[in-house]
């Protein structure tokens, strides 16, 4: 038995191709993804652990303030403190160490010599201790206020030489340096640009204080234990006033920030592995039918020389195990490849990883093989149950397929029962008032109507097709006729093939909808909300330094100037609760430039000293009513004491930020005075043009590359961006679902093609031309790209309401239909069809006559 | 043994003219040593208007001959004609025009497309052709084969013998100059052989067709106006107004030749 699996195996290994593609990109998705994780944290765990120094000492704080609302806010310690750490017994050398991350260093031409890719810039104070991560490598050490180091791949990248000058902004000021040396990465780079000042210049440029620092690094004599030192200095410096971290530890804490990094990397993977299984399984499940189907007599000789069911089912389960087996050791090879192309791409970004040895741990091999073997075992275990069915009868009887005739009534009622389950749950989502309600029932929903989908499929091939393909005998003639009818033929297994596309399509879609109704919605609270003319900004939202702001009140025709500032707080409500909240802080006159509509209160009452407004959402959550007392605790440590005195009204004034709290300029500056603007609001002055003072504005602020001067289009478009982003994203999945899907397509047609040799013969024999059988499988084939994409914009919709649904929760209550995607969808999955039928129909084409007409 | 001298005088005695004809027709399968000679040098002619039966024993040829004749498969060496044109020679595209407007075939089995009803498999060559079907003749084929009940059938729904009359309406819907008929009743039982044997005598009588047919059955061959004797790849005897008997008895010699 196992000699006639494997001959057959070897038989039919042609058709099983596809399925093995279709398993090589799964198991090359879940491989890839662990061995470039793995690659890279073991890398930067290297990194972070040759590179800490044995105890680092830094400054109390009261939270990590988040990087998305970063306030430009330094927290710093005196530099004595390095003297006190000096005489700790057991320290053999100390330094200073003065950092800061938000600047912008800028060439003579004003163009930022930073990363593109998002990465920051860092200036660092000079100096060398045997953990340095970078090493002079020419030119000198800086000294004096007007020297600099720069990284050597930055200068590589932006053509900087010694002696080019260049122009740092940090938060104080701006101030100009010579680059006297170049400092080369002796461990991986992580794609920072590095800038590096003498002490002195440090502490006075960056932080703006004379005898400050943002922590001391401490070198631990011989034989002193890091713990053991980390407490003797932690006991000499007041073991509450500053943070204490070993080299461990530090490590730690570094490998933790920068995991969240690789974990969105890994799960983006995941996600890729995820979509290709999914769609992979349908491909496998069609072609062991297929399969099945054309070996029906063979599979009843065998049954009636005496081979019993079980035998049967286990046949074809041995060559489902040899597939797995195949695709997985191909996809595991694929997987490095992909691993070392992603590593590639990283050091095309900067992150250079190249001196790194690719990870593979025993655990890759094993989940490669579990989801390459389990997947194809699991696809091909109901067809292998049909085959164990054929009756010995069908070794004798003249069957041209089976499947064909057989009942839906199963799979009409289980894909009522399930597509009534998921109808509720989605309606039960789009009744919801609370988010966290919403998403259990949304996924439920849409899980639910998926699965009902691929169920039902075959029983909405005949209606939707027949519409579809309604107008072909009329165009192409009996041609046209002929392959609406073959797509009509088997509805399981048009069904199966159009499912593949249908759940890449229906993802497309329903994103495509979730997307258009945040931009339109933002756009929406944009022309509503946004009364100034123009918007000061940076790209990330982010801080920028004071000089910005000033030159933009020093340009001509600046009407209302209001700023702007983001900071992290932690809330302490009147029932004693702690909550985490951004706040706005605004100059008065925020109305002028913005209209805010509110539940109870306005923007003059909130902007008071000691008043705030919180957004209605908030207010209900926390069950705050005007009046209510607050406490904010910024990072730093300051407190402020916060009287509700307004409720912005949900879906209002949302787009120009998002923090909970708004508060007055003046209010936060009283606690925590010198922070950053993160964004400027400008109306023009009476007389000037918005476009005169925009002009105006784009030369004033010329210096500063990472500042934007934008009107209210623009800044709908920067909206617009950061969700195309995702979409790409979104877009390069699906792109991967498709091209598996279209895998699919090619499968099917190519076994029908096989399977219909005698009928294609005949149709040659009485005088079809090549080209018209060409055209006939291509027809075959768009029919039933289209169908898959008609049953995924169908759901695709539904999905996109329903998201939009839980979106109008927080305040998006637009819906959008973006409808060039759908008229592309579906132009596209015709492109598709056509694709997919290029070599069935070639193959059909250049079938021989006689062969296939000859007498068995 | 080849027979030019009896086959030509005899198509040109009727005076209907020449509906195909093959000259030294050779048909090898592989090269040198293993190559297999289906078709040794055959010349010839099948006169217009009659039924012309091409019999021998299994491996004589006679598939070869009727697949060469209809332009379906390529010749070896030797020339062949469709009334006044040359097949041998002809490219695939001029070859499948040729097949579809002025041939007609009938299949031992599975002749008809399983998606389409009777009707639309009757008029499918003229469909292809994107031709107009000529009403009034496909009507009269139509009754001719009683099938104007079954029109709306698909041939799954219908008995071999319906099945085999509609392959028989389908050749002769377009009115092709000539019909091909391999072996249309091997899968039949007698009775619906017999009806779909008369259908192609009354082609041949009322509806002034030319039909060649394949056949290995006596009994099939006995409805022919000629039967040609195939064996070892040359005709080597004919025989005029056949019946059964007759040409169980030609049969037997073969064995005899064969065996003896």
């Amino acid at each position: 038995m196992l000699r006639a699996t494997l001959r057959s195996f070897l038989a039919y290994k042609g058709r099983l191709l596809l399925s093995c593609l279709a398993v090589l990109l799964s198991v090359a998705f879940v491989s890839g993804s662990l061995i470039f994780s793995d690659t890279v944290s073991r890398t930067f765990d290297a990194l972070f652990k040759s590179t800490a120094a044995d105890v680092t000492v830094s400054p109390k704080t009261e939270f990590e303030e988040g990087g998305q609302f970063p306030s430009g806010r330094v927290p710093t310690l005196p530099a004595e403190v390095r003297d006190k750490v000096a005489r700790v017994e057991g320290v053999q050398k100390s330094w200073l160490n003065v950092s800061a991350e938000n600047i912008t260093v800028v060439d003579s031409e004003n163009n930022s010599v930073g990363p593109d890719t998002g990465a920051p810039t860092i200036a660092d104070n000079w100096y060398v201790t045997d953990r340095s991560p970078v090493e002079l490598t020419s030119g000198h050490a800086p000294r004096g206020p007007d020297e600099a180091l720069i990284d050597a791949d930055t200068a590589e990248r932006e053509d900087l030489e010694i002696g080019d000058p260049l122009r740092v902004q940090a938060a104080p000021g701006s101030f100009d340096v010579r680059i006297v040396g170049i400092a080369t990465f002796t461990t991986t780079n992580p794609g920072a640009t590095l800038v590096f000042l003498d002490t002195a210049t440090a502490q006075r440029k960056l932080l703006g204080k004379e005898a400050a620092a943002t922590g001391v690094q401490v070198q631990a004599e011989p034989g002193v234990a890091d713990a053991a030192l980390k407490k003797r200095i932690a006991a000499a410096l007041g073991p509450a006033d500053y943070e204490y971290e070993t080299a461990a530890e530090q490590a730690t804490s570094q490998a933790e920030d920068f995991g969240e990094f690789i974990d969105i990397l890994t799960y983006v993977m995941v996600g890729f592995a995820g979509v290709a299984v999914l769609v992979g399984v349908f491909l496998i499940v069609n072609t062991f039918s297929m399969l099945i189907a054309q070996r029906t007599r063979e599979l009843g000789l065998l049954r009636a020389l005496g081979a019993d069911r079980r035998q049967v089912r286990r046949s074809v389960l041995t060559e489902a195990l040899l597939l797995g087996v195949l695709g997985s050791t191909l996809g595991l090879g694929a997987g490095i490849g992909l691993a070392l192309g992603l590593i590639g791409l990283m050091s095309a970004f900067g992150m250079n990883l190249e001196a790194a040895e690719v990870t593979v741990r025993w655990s890759t091999p094993v989940a490669a093989y579990v989801v390459g073997v389990g997947v194809t075992f699991f696809a091909a275990y109901l067809p292998a149950r049909r085959a164990a069915r054929i009756s010995p009868m069908a070794a004798l009887a003249d069957v041209e397929t089976t499947g064909v005739g057989r009942p839906l009534r199963v799979r009409a009622v289980a894909g009522t029962l399930i597509a009534a389950a998921g109808a509720a749950a989605l309606v039960g989502c789009a009744l919801s008032t609370e988010t966290s309600g919403a998403f259990p029932l949304l996924g439920l929903g849409i899980v639910c109507t998926l699965v009902a989908t691929v169920i039902a499929g075959p029983l909405l091939v005949r209606p939707v097709i027949r519409v579809l393909g309604g107008a072909f005998p009329r165009v192409y003639g009996s041609v046209g006729r002929l392959s609406q009818r073959n797509a009509l033929r088997n509805p399981r297994r048009t069904g199966a093939t159009a499912s593949a596309l249908m759940v890449g399509l229906a993802l497309v879609v329903g994103m495509s909808v979730a997307a258009s109704s945040i931009t339109l919605s933002f756009d929406e609270q944009i022309d509503r909300s946004l009364g100034a003319d123009l918007v000061v900004q940076n790209d990330s939202f982010g801080p920028f330094p004071q000089e910005v702001t000033d030159r933009v009140r020093g340009t001509d025709g600046v009407g209302t100037l209001v700023r702007q500032r983001i900071v992290q707080t932690r809330l302490t409500l009147p029932d004693g609760e702690e909550v985490m909240s951004p706040a706005a802080a605004a100059d008065p006159g925020l109305e002028k430039v913005t209209s805010v509509e509110y539940v109870k209160g306005s923007t003059r009452a909130a902007l008071r000293p000691g008043r705030t407004a919180v957004s209605e959402r908030f207010a209900e959550k926390q069950n705050l009513k005007v009046g209510a007392r607050l406490s904010a605790r910024l990072a730093t440590g300051e407190r402020m004491r916060l009287t509700v005195a307004a409720v912005t009204r949900t879906g209002s004034g949302e787009g120009l930020g998002g923090a909970g709290l708004v508060m007055g300029l003046p209010t936060l500056e009283k606690a925590a005075p010198g922070g950053l603007d993160s964004s400027l609001l400008i109306t023009a002055a009476s007389g000037t043009e918005t476009k005169e003072l925009r002009a105006s504005l784009d030369g004033a602020l010329e210096g500063y590359p990472q500042v934007k001067v934008r009107d209210r289009a623009d800044y709908k478009e920067l909206v617009r961006e950061q969700i195309a982003v995702l979409l790409y994203l979104l877009f390069a999945l699906v792109g991967l679902a498709i091209v598996i899907a279209v895998l699919g397509v090619v499968n099917t047609l190519a076994l029908s093609v096989v399977e219909r040799t005698r009928e294609l013969g005949l149709l040659r024999a009485i005088g079809m031309s090549r080209r018209q059988l060409r055209r006939m499988v291509r027809l075959e084939s768009v029919v039933i790209a289209v169908f898959g994409a008609v049953l995924g914009l169908g759901l695709g919709l539904v999905w996109g309401v329903a998201i939009r649904e839980v979106l109008a929760l927080e305040g998006m209550t637009a819906l959008g239909i973006p409808w060039w995607t759908i008229g592309g969808v579906v132009v596209g999955s015709a492109l598709i069809g056509l694709v997919a039928a290029l070599l069935p129909a070639l193959r059909a084409s250049r079938m021989n006559v006689l062969a296939a007409i000859a007498h068995e | 043994m080849s027979t030019p001298e009896t086959a030509k005088p005899d198509g040109a005695a009727e005076g209907a003219g020449v509906a195909a004809r093959a000259e030294s027709l050779t048909k090898a399968y592989g090269t040198g040593p293993t190559a297999v000679v289906a078709l040794d040098a055959v010349d010839v002619t099948i006169a217009r208007g009659r039924y012309t039966a091409v019999m021998g024993p299994s491996g004589s040829g006679k598939s070869t001959l009727m697949h060469c004749l209809a332009g379906l498969d390529t010749v070896t060496s030797g020339r062949v004609w469709l009334g006044e044109t040359e097949v041998t020679g002809l490219d695939d595209r001029r070859l499948t025009q040729l097949r579809r407007d002025r041939v007609g075939f009938m299949f031992q089995s599975f002749n008809l497309l399983p998606t389409l009803s009777a009707a639309e498999n009757i008029t499918l060559p003229m469909d292809i052709a994107g031709r107009k079907p000529d009403k009034a003749w496909v009507d009269t084929v139509i009754g001719t084969l009683r099938l104007g009940d079954r029109l709306r059938h698909r041939p799954a729904q219908l008995s071999g013998g319906q099945q085999q009359r509609v392959a028989c309406a389908r050749a002769l819907a377009s009115r092709p100059e000539l019909i091909f008929a391999d072996e249309p009743t091997g899968n039949l039982d007698s009775r619906s052989g017999a009806e779909v044997l008369t259908f192609l005598r009354a082609a041949v009588d009322d509806l002034r067709q030319t039909v060649v047919m394949v056949t290995h059955d006596p009994v099939a061959a006995s409805y022919a106006d000629l039967v040609l004797f195939l064996g070892d790849g040359r005709i080597v005897d004919e025989m005029a107004n056949p019946t059964a008997e007759a040409v169980l008895e030609r049969m037997k010699r073969f064995d005899v030749i064969r065996h003896g």
